[in-house]
């Protein structure tokens, strides 16, 4: 729907980014090669994911809710985790502080989510004539995936990479670290099992992650705080 | 051993990757190619120079905004198209718009379904009588006008009828369409209209010879049946005359195996027996008009007797009862033309066979030499199907081959000819083209989502700035310049 719009829906989707990377310490510590190597993995992950569900679903015709194909790419879902795995462990970054790190892991693995599944139907179809709300709803949900990701890898690095944590705090960790990883399997199932429209989906993802993300924040400094 | 597996198995790896990916971007390619609210087959106004003095529709392709009927009053049309369904029309509005030549964007105009060749001219026409009318009168102001902007027809359909809807929705409150308060855009892409180079008038003649008999004095003359199987109507994508009962009479004749090329005058009695009136109308001829009334003017000229049959008890104007856009395959009573057909071919048959005055009929039905409607009938769903605007079918045009193929079957000796049509008429092409209708937010929308969106993000930063540096911070963003004044006092 002609430049414009297109110039609006693009600052949306990436503006929260580059927004987020500025306002936060995260630019005085120079932490933009950790989260371009997150980008990376992220990438790869994909990759991998795309073999698997390539290989192992079967193209179903009608486009219910099957649990068996449901169950399938949950545990394909899982090859995310393991990739923000890697990317919290495994990789060398430089001398930063878990704060930054797991802020920067979770930016880049979330600007690479959004330009990978939203650059391409916005350049493609943001520009022609007819206007649509989807684009901005795309926005929306670009928003939401950020601060999901951000609360996933706060909880993988509390999960990780800090080895004293109290005890009653372990389950409850474990318990949202799972329900935000298997975010993007609750949202398909809202929208193909019970048949929820766009709009309706986006609110729910917006509303779940600023959730998750209070929940994170409180984890988070719960442990920071010396155990007793 | 073991390498060689795994570089196979990483080789079918990417194979599969790589699939993966162009579909991928086969999906992202058909979500660009249906992108329209609608998309509509529409015809173009005819176009056309006689002697030079331009007529009908002089523009052809379309890029603006869609308004109805109830559009307030005093608003600028100039870019807007207006779209009148048949029901809706007021003639006269549109002839006070064409003769003060009124700026507009262009005209689109509604027929009902029932008239498209789709439906199969089955269906019940509510007020056809008036429909017919209207139409008629439409066709004739608008064939005869120079309308400097686009002129199209559409059928209806489910998508146009909400589009419609909403746009009397939104002309209700007040709210033309422009391109700051958003609606609908109709766009046609086309080129611009060229002439049709030399078109072609295709003559198809037969010859069917009788058994010749030595010094027979009362040998018949050739009887020549002339009918013509082109149409003039305001749509040339639309103009599939029906009304030509000659076509189907002639190829019936031919069918039955006959001598009939003589003069031949009509008999009443005959016409009687079949409950049908005759009436014969002498008229005089004016030589030096170079327009003729009737078909049959043409061979008197030559001195060659002639007749027209016609069920109009007046000559034609210019484009009159040529076929136009009302002349609809559900109009036609195939029963009148079975009774015509028969009519002709009784009286053709009692006149070459000096049967004058008996009373046994020779094409009796139940006879094996009965007229047969299923042949009619299939002839007339072709014609209703085909448009057959002179100009615009081509010398190889599949129509025409059907034709000469059907003559040839049954008469001894086919001939085309083509006459070129240069000279007084130039007619332009682009027919027929696909109308795609967008739903557009205006540019205030956008301003709008620019405005929240960069509010949004202000306050993001801000959240962001007070929560991981603290509020110092952030006044010391916007505070940064008394403190270097400070430092050098």
């Amino acid at each position: 729907m002609t430049m414009f719009h297109f110039f609006n829906c693009a600052i949306l989707t990436f503006g929260p980014h580059a927004v987020y990377y500025s306002a936060t310490t995260l630019s005085e510590y120079d932490t933009f090669g950790t989260s371009v190597k997150a980008a990376l993995v992220y990438l790869g992950t994909v990759l991998v994911k795309l073999v698997c569900l390539a290989t192992f679903l079967q193209v179903s015709e009608n486009d219910g809710f099957d649990p068996y194909q449901e169950l399938l790419k949950v545990l394909i879902g899982f090859i995310d985790v393991a990739g923000l795995y890697f990317a919290l462990t495994q990789l060398t970054h430089r001398n930063i502080s878990q704060i930054h790190k797991f802020q920067a892991v979770g930016l880049g693995w979330a600007f690479a989510d959004s330009v990978l599944h939203r650059l391409a139907p916005l350049w493609v179809g943001a520009k022609g004539l007819e206007f649509t709300w989807d684009y901005i709803l795309q926005g929306l949900e670009a928003n939401a995936n950020l601060v999901l990701s951000i609360s996933l890898a706060a909880l993988g690095s509390l999960i990780w990479l800090r080895k004293n944590k109290p005890k009653t705090l372990i389950p409850v960790i474990y318990a949202c670290a799972g329900i935000v990883a298997t975010m993007p399997s609750i949202t398909s199932y809202l929208r193909r099992g019970l048949g929820w429209h766009f709009p309706e989906v986006v609110g729910f993802e917006l509303f779940t992650s600023l959730v998750m993300a209070f929940f994170s924040w409180q984890l988070f400094s719960a442990c920071q705080r010396p155990s007793a | 051993m073991a390498t060689s597996k795994n570089s196979g198995g990483l080789r079918q790896l990417l194979e599969s990757t790589y699939s993966v990916i162009a579909l991928l971007f086969i999906l992202v390619a058909c979500v660009e190619l249906c992108d329209a609210a609608a998309a509509v087959d529409v015809y173009r106004l005819i176009q056309y120079d006689m002697s030079g003095t331009p007529f009908g529709s002089r523009f052809a392709a379309l890029n603006h905004h869609a308004s109805s009927l109830r559009f307030p009053p005093g608003a600028d049309l100039s870019r807007t198209v207006l779209i009148i369904p048949l029901r809706e029309l007021n003639v006269t509005f549109v002839r006070e718009y064409i003769t003060q030549k009124k700026p507009l964007g262009g005209l689109l105009f509604l027929l009902p379904e029932v008239l498209s060749f789709k439906q199969g001219g089955n269906k019940q026409v509510h007020e056809k009588g008036k429909m017919k009318k209207l139409l008629m009168e439409l066709e004739q102001l608008l064939v005869h006008s120079n309308i400097p902007y686009p002129v199209y027809f559409a059928f209806e359909n489910d998508d146009i009828d909400t589009v419609l809807a909403d746009i009397k929705k939104n002309d209700a409150m007040g709210q033309p369409a422009t391109a700051t308060t958003g609606g609908y855009k109709l766009v046609i892409p086309i080129a611009e209209p060229k002439k049709v180079a030399s078109p072609t008038i295709t003559n198809i003649q037969g010859w069917l010879s009788g058994l010749k008999a030595d010094e027979d004095a009362n040998q018949l003359p050739t009887i020549a049946i002339v009918a013509s199987y082109d149409t003039f109507g305001a749509a040339p994508a639309l103009s599939w005359e029906v009304t030509a009962m000659e076509v189907a009479l002639w190829l019936f004749l031919k069918w039955q195996g006959f001598s009939i090329f003589s003069t031949q005058t009509l008999r009443q009695e005959e016409a009687e027996e079949l409950d049908l009136k005759v009436v014969l109308k002498h008229k005089k001829i004016n030589i030096s008009d170079p327009r003729v009334a009737w078909e049959h003017e043409q061979f008197s000229r030559l001195r060659v007797t002639a007749a027209t049959l016609s069920g109009c008890p007046v000559a034609p104007e210019l484009f009159e009862g040529t076929g136009g856009l009302f002349d609809g395959r559900q109009y036609v009573n195939e029963t009148a033309i079975v009774r015509g057909v028969k009519l002709v071919a009784e009286s053709l048959a009692r006149h070459i066979y000096g049967h004058q005055g008996k009373s046994a009929q020779i094409f009796a039905d139940e006879s094996s030499l009965s007229v047969n409607p299923a042949y009619i009938r299939s002839w007339l769903n072709l014609l209703s199907q085909t448009p057959r605007v002179a100009p615009y079918l081509s010398k190889n045009d599949p129509f025409v081959m059907a034709l000469k193929k059907e003559l040839a079957g049954h008469a001894d000796e086919v001939n085309v000819q083509h006459e070129n049509l240069e000279g007084i008429f130039t007619f332009y092409d682009s027919t027929s083209a696909r109308l795609n209708i967008y739903q557009v937010a205006s540019v205030t929308f956008d301003l709008l989502l620019l405005l929240v969106l960069g509010s949004y993000l202000i306050m993001l930063f801000c959240f962001l700035v007070i929560t991981t540096r603290g509020v110092d911070d952030l006044i010391g963003l916007f505070r940064r310049p008394p403190s270097r004044r400070v430092k050098t006092a």
